[in-house]
């Protein structure tokens, strides 16, 4: 059956790149090899990593890469077919109608993303136990582009998920259609049991409570691979963890506003669901567009303005419109300096546009006006354009600025501000020193034998001599003093430092941190322990209870 | 805030050898509350007036606040008299569950102090669990 998916796989890829070709669309192709190439190396990474915040970080690339090669697909699938509609459906007769008026691009930028969870009191208030958690992370996609937030760990003691993240797509139309998917995955309960040897896991499973074993025995027996991409983009089924749809919205122009607003979530998964989360059902962010009008200058040009009221005097000016105003400068270079203009008129919904009608001057009949109502006042500016031909390409202009204005709407009533997202990080697992110690202080494990097990497994391929603490597990002669107080970071008489570097948290040792300039005290510790000693401390335990003063 | 009474209900035996017998029951109650501290320029600093305990590289049978000695949660050990933490509400032996909306059950020592002094944020707003001993004498009769 592997081997069938396989093929077709094969198959799908060669024909979406023979697609490709054959419309001769570079840009489109050279996305699309490039998302086929982070795919492969996503099922890779995917194949080869052992820890769990990188599998779920390849999981995630994955999935991402996977809508991607999905949305390109079906955009050259709507190319393809208008190219052959186009060839065929042409007629002699049609002159072509007069091209109709398309509004301007925009850029639309979603920021401050935060969704509120409802957890059960009885969950937020007990804090004893395993911590369930979840990877979550947000899939935006408007048109064919498509975004992803990054990873967040989320546990019952979090009232919210927030992301960091701005989102911004440019080439938006104000038609647009911003689809918002929330997936998520459990981490615990599948790391638990994939990581833990195989006597640990069956009690474990068993051991467990009725709603959590539940959502174990579920993804454990599901198979991998997700959704409706399963047969045509296959995901390697092995081991690796399963994102599930949570909640989904598509949000359109009439949800823009220069400030936050929440906005309901269609929820996709029910409490069978192994990533169920309690969501409470809403999501709130700050939805900004800026429209190319507002920001780019749409026309300039050397026009005459009559003063309002004023018949003879006709002032020379570097008009340019840009926004809702015509700036009227001196002198062209003024607009690129940042100069004051020396006029400025409002255009907006209310302007009325007029050419060439008014009491015109002797030999200058290209004139415009455009008239303001100010309360009860109107207020007219008349100018003059060089040309007939100038004079077009302002009304042009103009026309084409309140056609978008009517279809922007609030976007253009003033500019709404745009942070560029600053470049990710790359995850912040990859980059992790995997210590022993953190993996075990979080599931203290009280089965030694297993935890030697977990232990020479990881290290063994990585150690060039045997730490000292390995002492205590097997009994060995023991190396330079393993016990000294309340460590267990390499000690400095040791010759040769460990290869793994210290553990990050500094706290271990005895000593307080440098970079601290305050005291901090430590609680009496308890007497030494010999070598010899079984228990709890054997294991390397923190012996120090530090407070700290903020 | 809200209030949750724990099952567990505490009989005392009365330190009279003679008399009555009067036992005094003690009840364990567990209020979630909402503390909001504005920290204190003191020169280059900006401090909050309490100290911390705990973290998940901690010892936690040395915790002398904790009910569950396997606890390795954020506890107040110390508030200073007339400080920030105290104006606001802070009390000994309170748990620390949240700082500014970041979690604070599953953190290291030095990542705790890290998220309550950060030199951008002049209000931190804390969700902290605070346990109170409610005694209740009751007098019961037996002759």
């Amino acid at each position: 059956m592997q081997d069938r998916l396989h093929i077709l796989e094969d198959l799908n890829m060669l024909y979406i790149r023979q697609m490709a070709l054959s419309l001769e669309d570079t840009e489109l192709q050279r996305k699309l090899d490039h998302e086929i190439r982070m795919r492969e190396g996503a099922c890779k990474l995917l194949a080869a990593c052992s820890q769990r915040e990188q599998a779920l970080e390849a999981t995630k690339s994955l999935l991402v890469c996977n809508s991607r090669i999905l949305s390109y697909m079906g955009e050259l699938q709507r190319r393809k077919e208008a190219q052959v509609l186009g060839k065929t459906g042409r007629r002699p007769s049609d002159s072509g109608p007069p091209a109709e008026r398309s509004p301007c691009r925009g850029r639309v930028c979603i920021s401050d993303l935060r969704i509120p969870l409802m957890w059960k009191d009885t969950e937020y208030f007990k804090n004893k136990g395993d911590l369930h958690r979840w990877a979550v992370f947000l899939l935006l996609q408007l048109g064919e582009h498509i975004q992803d937030t990054e990873m967040i760990l989320v546990d019952r003691t979090l009232t919210d998920i927030s992301f960091q993240s701005n989102v911004l797509f440019t080439e938006a139309g104000p038609d647009f259609e911003l689809r918002l998917e929330l997936y998520g995955a459990c981490v615990e309960e599948e790391g638990a049991l994939t990581g833990a040897p195989k006597r640990l896991a069956t009690k474990l499973s068993s051991s467990l409570g009725r709603s959590s074993g539940r959502r174990v025995r579920a993804s454990l027996d599901s198979a991998g691979g997700s959704g409706s991409s399963s047969i045509l983009l296959p995901t390697p089924a092995v081991g690796g963890p399963r994102y599930h749809l949570l909640a989904h919205t598509t949000l359109t122009l009439a949800a823009v506003q220069d400030g936050f607003r929440t906005h309901d979530l269609t929820l996709a998964s029910h409490e069978e669901n192994p990533a169920w989360l309690p969501l409470y059902g809403s999501v709130c962010c700050r939805l900004a567009a800026q429209p190319l009008c507002m920001t780019q200058p749409t026309a300039s040009g050397t026009l005459r303005v009559q003063q309002a009221g004023e018949m003879q005097n006709w002032a020379r000016v570097h008009g340019v419109l840009k926004g809702t105003n015509l700036f009227c400068y001196r002198r062209p270079e003024d607009a690129d300096t940042g100069e004051e203009p020396l006029l400025t008129i409002a255009i907006n919904k209310e302007t009325r546009v007029r050419a060439g009608e008014l009491d015109q001057a002797p030999g200058q009949p290209f004139t415009l006006s455009i008239s303001n109502q100010y309360g009860d006042d109107e207020v007219t500016h008349t100018l003059q354009t060089e040309s007939r031909e100038a004079l077009q390409s302002w009304m042009e202009a103009l026309w084409q600025l309140f056609f978008d204005m009517s279809q922007w709407k609030q976007c253009c009533d003033e500019i709404m501000k745009i942070e560029t997202p600053a470049p990710r990080k790359p995850p912040q697992a990859l980059t992790k020193q995997g210590s022993l110690y953190h993996e075990m202080a979080i599931e203290p494990l009280d089965d030694i034998a297993a935890v030697t097990d977990i232990l020479t497994q990881r290290e063994g391929t990585r150690l060039e001599t045997p730490p000292p603490w390995l002492a205590m597990f097997t009994d060995q002669p023991a190396l330079p003093n393993p016990c000294s107080a309340a460590s267990v970071a390499p000690a400095p008489a040791w010759t040769q430092p460990l290869p793994w570097g210290r553990p990050r948290t500094f706290s271990l040792d005895a000593v307080p941190p440098d970079h601290s300039a305050r005291a901090c005290s430590v609680v009496p510790l308890p007497p030494q322990r010999s070598p010899q000693t079984r228990g709890l401390y054997s294991k390397g335990q923190p012996r120090t209870w530090l407070q700290s003063p903020v | 805030m809200s209030a949750q009474w724990a099952m567990g209900q505490v009989k005392v035996p009365a330190l009279e050898p003679w008399g009555p017998a009067v036992y005094s029951q003690m009840a364990v109650s567990i209020s979630q509350q909402r503390v909001e501290i504005h920290k204190l320029r003191q020169g280059e600093n900006l401090i909050l007036g309490f100290s911390i305990g705990g973290g998940i590289d901690q010892d936690p049978s040395q915790n002398p606040f904790s009910e569950d000695k396997t606890d390795k949660g954020i506890y107040v050990t110390r508030v200073s008299e007339g400080g920030p933490a105290e104006i606001a509400g802070l009390q000994i032996g309170d748990k620390i569950m949240q700082v500014n909306g970041w979690d604070m059950t599953m953190v290291t020592h030095d990542q705790a102090r890290k998220r309550l002094t950060k030199r951008s944020e002049e209000v931190v707003r804390l969700l902290v669990t605070r346990q109170s001993l409610q005694k209740a004498v009751q007098q019961s009769m037996l002759s």
